[in-house]
């Protein structure tokens, strides 16, 4: 790998990490808001 | 989207964008390692970020002892996860830097063993997060731990230093600083503003996430024990 | 007001340490189990490295140090653990002694058991890897227990920490071990100035080593109270 290569894969490591975590937690979110809007629907008719 | 929100990320994203180009275009080719010493610009700001993180463990820790309030304890484990994340980042960066730098990818020199130590402290922390079940106990129990955690970072960096002068090894980093061209100094400055931007909008994020978790189970709690819609208005956030 | 009808943390400490220890020389089970294990890590070492007598110089303070480590996270949790199978902690907890008596009553237990267990080794190891320990006695105790205090202040926190999680046998190990990283290096290498061919104690590291056990001690004073909260 010349040192080009390595400078390139640091880059997109640092910025694969970030995105790949935020996406992850972003998608949590989104399934947590249905989630949450479903119970709270259930608590309402009770 | 809120409105506020989207600008913030429209920040991020122009000073990552402005930190990348002064990274990786800008700033002086230096003597011996030319291209690839670019890598230090984002792998310093990452390890910079990653102890604003910890800080913050360490911070929102003692906050939660005092106060018992469940927002700290959501701020702690959301520092701690974004922490580790940047650890990894450093970890993962610094043998890239390394390899064509100086022939080997890790070395056991003080600061990477000591950063190495840090990085297994606060993943044992999430870990022991993961195994509480109650959540007063969770709280408690991983603040005490995180104070013990973070009151250990010193002392391992210390005793890192007092034993790597005694015993030396390859320093694999080089002094960063140590007689710095004005210009990579503004670059790593950038850098490392930009890289703790995405560290905090992804904190941001995180603490949202764990807020919602505890509003969640605070209403499958609630639907469990039959409660009425009035109950729940009365009800405290304890 | 209080006060008066508690008991002062000092004698709570020395009533709970004499329990601890009448408990456990009753069946001897904890301090035997804990002496066979290091006594089976020292071995393996010679089945792992077959050291020559400079490696074996070289090398075995490290190897002490991991076998007193191990066998510790090992012995540290059934301290703990004991109380909550029998539900005797809630009985501590009404008594009118501070957390803090309960907690360093179990400390001292835990240290002693440890400082007797490493008694024993210390010796076998000297004569199984034909290590020296002519004119260092004095000192090399003092190592062994300042690092082995740090080692049980530690240790028994983090104990009552996971003696209420799951998986607890395999979380003691987790979180003491990263945390006492820097006791180790610095009982290693105070433990190493002795075996060298001119033993002289290393001072630096001995301070440190107190250091450790201060910084770790108050933060356990502090902190004792939500340690032992319902």
């Amino acid at each position: 790998m010349t040192n080009f290569q390595f400078l390139f894969t640091a880059w997109i490591v640092v910025w694969a990490i970030f995105f790949g975590y935020e996406l992850s937690v972003a998608a949590r979110i989104a399934g947590l808001r249905k989630d949450i809007e479903q119970l709270k629907r259930q608590l309402e008719e009770k | 989207m809120k409105a506020s929100r989207v600008i913030w990320t429209l920040i991020g994203a122009a000073l990552v964008l402005c930190a990348g180009y002064m990274a990786l275009f800008i700033a002086p080719d230096e003597a011996t390692m030319h291209a690839v010493q670019r890598i230090f610009y984002f792998h310093v700001a990452s390890w910079i970020a990653m102890y604003c993180a910890f800080t913050t463990v360490f911070v929102a820790n003692v906050r939660y002892l005092l106060s018992h309030d469940r927002k700290w304890d959501a701020l702690g484990v959301s520092a701690a996860e974004v922490g580790v994340i940047c650890c990894t980042i450093g970890l993962t960066t610094g043998p890239l830097w390394a390899k064509p730098v100086w022939g080997i990818y890790w070395t056991w020199d003080a600061r990477l063993t000591s950063t190495f130590i840090l990085w297994m402290l606060y993943i044992a922390y999430l870990l022991l997060r993961g195994l509480l079940e109650d959540p007063e106990k969770k709280a408690t129990l991983s603040a005490v731990f995180g104070i013990f955690a973070s009151l250990d970072m010193p002392l391992v960096y210390v005793s890192n230093r007092l034993w790597r002068t005694q015993h030396p090894q390859p320093v694999i980093l080089g002094g960063s600083g140590s007689g710095l061209n004005p210009v990579m100094g503004k670059t790593l400055l950038l850098s490392a503003i930009a890289i703790i931007g995405v560290m905090v909008l992804v904190l941001f994020d995180r603490y949202r996430l764990e807020v919602l978790r505890n509003e969640y189970a605070e209403l499958k709690f609630l639907a469990e024990s039959g409660s009425t819609n009035a109950e729940i208005a009365g009800r405290d956030t304890r | 007001m209080f006060s008066a009808s508690r008991m002062s943390t000092a004698r709570a400490t020395a009533i709970l340490l004499g329990k601890e220890l009448r408990l456990e020389f009753r069946t001897r089970e904890l301090l035997s189990a804990t002496i066979v294990f290091s006594l089976v890590v020292v071995v393996l070492f010679s089945f792992a490295f077959d050291p020559s007598p400079s490696e074996a110089r070289r090398f075995g303070p490290g190897l002490l140090w991991i076998a007193f480590l191990f066998a510790g996270s090992l012995m540290l949790n059934p301290s703990f653990a004991r109380e909550q199978a029998n539900d005797t902690l809630d009985g501590l907890r009404l008594a009118p002694v501070s957390s803090f008596a309960i907690l360093l009553g179990k400390m001292l237990a835990n240290l002693i058991f440890m400082l007797f267990a490493e008694c024993v080794i210390v010796p076998v190891f000297s004569v199984l890897y034909n290590v020296s320990l002519a004119g260092v006695v004095g000192r090399l105790v003092l190592v062994l227990f300042l690092g082995t205090l740090g080692l049980t202040i530690t240790g028994t926190v983090f104990s009552a920490v996971s003696a209420q999680a799951r998986m607890r046998e395999l979380l003691l190990p987790l979180l003491l071990l990263p945390v006492l990283a820097p006791l180790l290096i610095a009982a290693a290498e105070s433990t190493a100035s002795l075996f060298l061919e001119q033993p002289a104690l290393d001072r630096t590291w001995v301070a440190f080593l107190v250091g450790f056990d201060i910084v770790f001690m108050t933060a356990s004073w502090l902190l004792c109270d939500y340690l032992m909260e319902e």
